[in-house]
């Protein structure tokens, strides 16, 4: 906004040679009206102040977001015993690794990120695969019902994950087909990979939504050069459309393995031993209660309990850290790029 | 709902003769297929994954888990056993539990009065985020980061309640956040006379602006986005107008975001659903651990209907003020 004005100014000094900046301000601005005026010392002063407001503001807000991660440092290399002595706030006073080592043992850490990976990983591929060729479908082609069908896409997305997670328990506790076999699927792996596969895990909805925002946003030329040069449908998706939607792909696959790294109201009703991060955070005080003190009744008092439990947050959020770090633009630009308006 | 499951599974049925039959014909008729009509059995081809995912994993259990609201179940040899109860276990949720109507109350009234805010903030920082300033990069990354850890379990955590976990202490865990700063504020300021609603409204909201911050991660990067495509001749006409940032705001952003504002709704409501602090959804969860299904799927339809009953509504209303631009 200011660049326009900015602009100006600099075109009638030059003209008015020989004033000096000052003078030339004061003889162009007796030269306007008086609302003219008014505008011009309004935006100086709003520029003026604009930019240490703005800077108040995403400081503290800022502080708001990064406070607990600070704090979750913070308590991670501390003692337990700091956290009853009042004149620790920030650093501690009894710097140790001892937290850290328990928390990791306490979280079968290695073995809990690795479960976590397989799962994590192969479902987010898969189902973006999977939403790829959905989200495609309800693109570019016209079928018999398909405004009914997209309305249970929407509704995947507007149904919560509770209404069904009973009735899914039960289907994968009895699997097969009535009278002739069952198996129990539960605490395998197949619960979190069957729905990925078939376009139904967690947030499908939203993410064949997306993907039907984005391939109906690619020129349609595109596709009828392939198909005029003899390319069946499904070619022309794997040749042309994929290289094209490389950016939406790969923003549809963080935040898949966001979402899948984060949940675990699905996984704890579907696993019952297979530990995710997620879950084992979730229990954590049993589990540090039994791996460390071999009891389950020893009593640590609350506020002790935050440095293990800082230490495990600490733990299960950095590998998602990591990745944001490193793939920070495709986090912020690819959504918004990709647009969802459509709803 | 139960209708469009029906529907959809005869879709499905229909599909799949109609594909068989293509497949069976001659090379030599089938090339004669209306290339209409060919385009659309393709298309069936490229949704049938999800068709097949969706019958399983979507429409069979919700219509089971509606069936079960109405039902005693109880688990039978390699299969669920039903008793058909009728409304018994809507009245045993609304009336007899201890704990479900007060949670429900809560977390609806939190999720109405929680959405504009998030909404409002969200959009105030977008426009932030979107002038041009020095570190600009590093406040966008800062303001996204709630984006890859609200919807997990850590958030519970730092967010201060360990309810669920088994702790009762955990009162004192998150004295940085409750303080009653707000209040001693007022108190400072010599402001007693404001109305108790009025300062309990004000303090609700500054003590929980850590909430509101960290859920509103996801609605921020989408009005950013529309932002960014609010044509530059826009903004060209308005400054050669001579428009204030103030009137630029309400007379060109507002318009161009709107159709956001509705799906940045329908998103913070959906979020809210599972978000890890949602009491209705660690009733339900704890609900299941006991077997009690039906009780369960009872709570969960009515949580659902609700909140569906209210987007309706608002997407009703909010439909009519929102400016399409023509394509």
């Amino acid at each position: 906004m200011t660049d326009t004005t900015g602009a100006v100014v600099k075109s009638e000094s030059e003209i008015g040679g020989g004033l000096t900046p000052r003078q030339a301000k004061k003889k162009r601005m007796q030269s306007m009206t008086a609302e003219e005026r008014g505008y011009v010392r309004r935006k100086a002063v709003m520029d003026a102040v604009w930019p240490i407001f703005r800077f108040v503001i995403l400081f503290g807000l800022g502080f708001v977001i990064l406070y607990p991660l600070i704090y979750m440092v913070s308590c991670t290399f501390r003692e337990r015993a700091d956290m009853t002595d009042p004149t620790v706030m920030w650093i501690p006073r009894h710097f140790t690794l001892n937290v850290l080592k328990e928390t990791l043992t306490a979280m079968d850490f290695w073995n809990t990120l690795k479960t976590t990976l397989i799962l994590n990983i192969g479902c987010s591929f898969v189902q973006v695969v999977s939403c790829a060729l959905t989200g495609y479908g309800f693109a570019r082609f016209k079928f018999r019902f398909k405004g009914l069908l997209f309305g249970i896409v929407i509704m995947m997305i507007l149904v919560p994950t509770q209404v069904i997670a009973l009735p899914l328990y039960t289907q994968f506790r009895y699997f097969g087909i009535r009278g002739l076999f069952t198996i129990n699927l539960i605490d395998t792996m197949w619960t979190m990979y069957m729905p990925a596969i078939t376009a139904n895990g967690i947030r499908s909805g939203l993410m064949i939504l997306i993907f039907r925002q984005f391939f109906r946003g690619l020129p349609k030329e595109l596709e009828d050069a392939a198909y005029i040069d003899g390319c069946g449908p499904l070619k022309t998706f794997i040749r042309v459309m994929i290289p094209n939607a490389g950016s939406a792909f790969l923003t549809v696959f963080l935040f898949s393995v966001v979402w899948y790294w984060n949940d675990y109201y699905v996984s704890s009703t579907f696993f019952v031993n297979t530990s995710t991060l997620a879950r084992m955070l979730t229990n954590l005080d049993t589990e540090l209660k039994i791996r460390l003190f071999q009891s389950a009744t020893v009593e640590i008092s609350p506020r002790e309990q935050i440095v293990w439990k800082e230490a495990g947050c600490l733990l299960s959020i950095t590998p998602i850290l990591v990745l944001y770090v490193c793939l920070q633009k495709y986090f912020t630009e690819g959504i918004a790029r990709s647009g969802i308006t459509g709803i | 709902m139960a209708e469009e499951a029906i529907k959809a599974e005869t879709t499905a049925e229909e599909t799949a003769p109609a594909a068989e039959t293509a497949a069976v014909k001659p090379a030599k008729q089938r090339r004669r297929l209306p290339y209409e009509k060919r385009k659309q059995l393709y298309g069936y081809g490229f949704i049938s994954i999800w068709m097949i995912g969706t019958l399983f994993f979507f429409l069979i259990p919700l219509v089971k888990s509606f069936w079960y609201s109405f039902n005693e179940v109880s688990i039978g040899e390699g299969k669920m056993m039903t008793d058909w109860v009728g409304l018994a276990k809507y009245d045993f949720v609304m009336n007899a539990d201890p704990n479900y109507t007060t949670f429900l109350k809560d977390t609806l009234i939190e999720t109405l009065w929680k959405t504009p805010l998030v909404l409002i903030f969200s959009l105030f920082i977008a426009v932030i985020l979107n002038q041009e300033f020095r570190g600009r990069t590093l406040s966008r990354a800062i303001f996204f980061l709630p984006v890859i850890i609200a919807t997990g379990p850590v958030y519970k955590i730092i967010s201060g309640d360990m309810n669920s976990t088994g702790n009762t202490g955990a009162a004192q865990f998150s004295t940085m956040f409750s303080t009653d700063l707000v209040g001693q504020l007022l108190q400072f300021l010599g402001i007693y006379g404001i109305s108790d609603n009025m300062s309990t409204m004000i303090s609700t909201v500054a003590d929980n602006i850590f909430g509101i911050v960290w859920s509103s991660g996801i609605q921020i990067l989408l009005f950013l986005g529309a932002l960014q495509n609010i044509p530059p001749s826009a903004k060209e006409a308005a400054q050669i107008e001579g428009a204030t940032s103030w009137e630029f705001f309400w007379k060109i952003t507002l318009p161009y975001v709107s159709p956001f504002i509705l799906a940045n709704l329908i998103f913070t409501v959906i979020d809210s659903f599972t978000s890890p602090t949602n009491t209705v959804m660690g009733r339900i969860l704890a609900m299941k651990e006991e077997w009690k299904f039906g009780e369960a799927s009872a709570m969960a339809w009515i949580y659902f209907m609700i909140v569906l009953a209210a987007i309706g509504l608002v997407t009703l209303i909010v439909n009519k003020f929102i400016y399409y631009e023509v394509e």
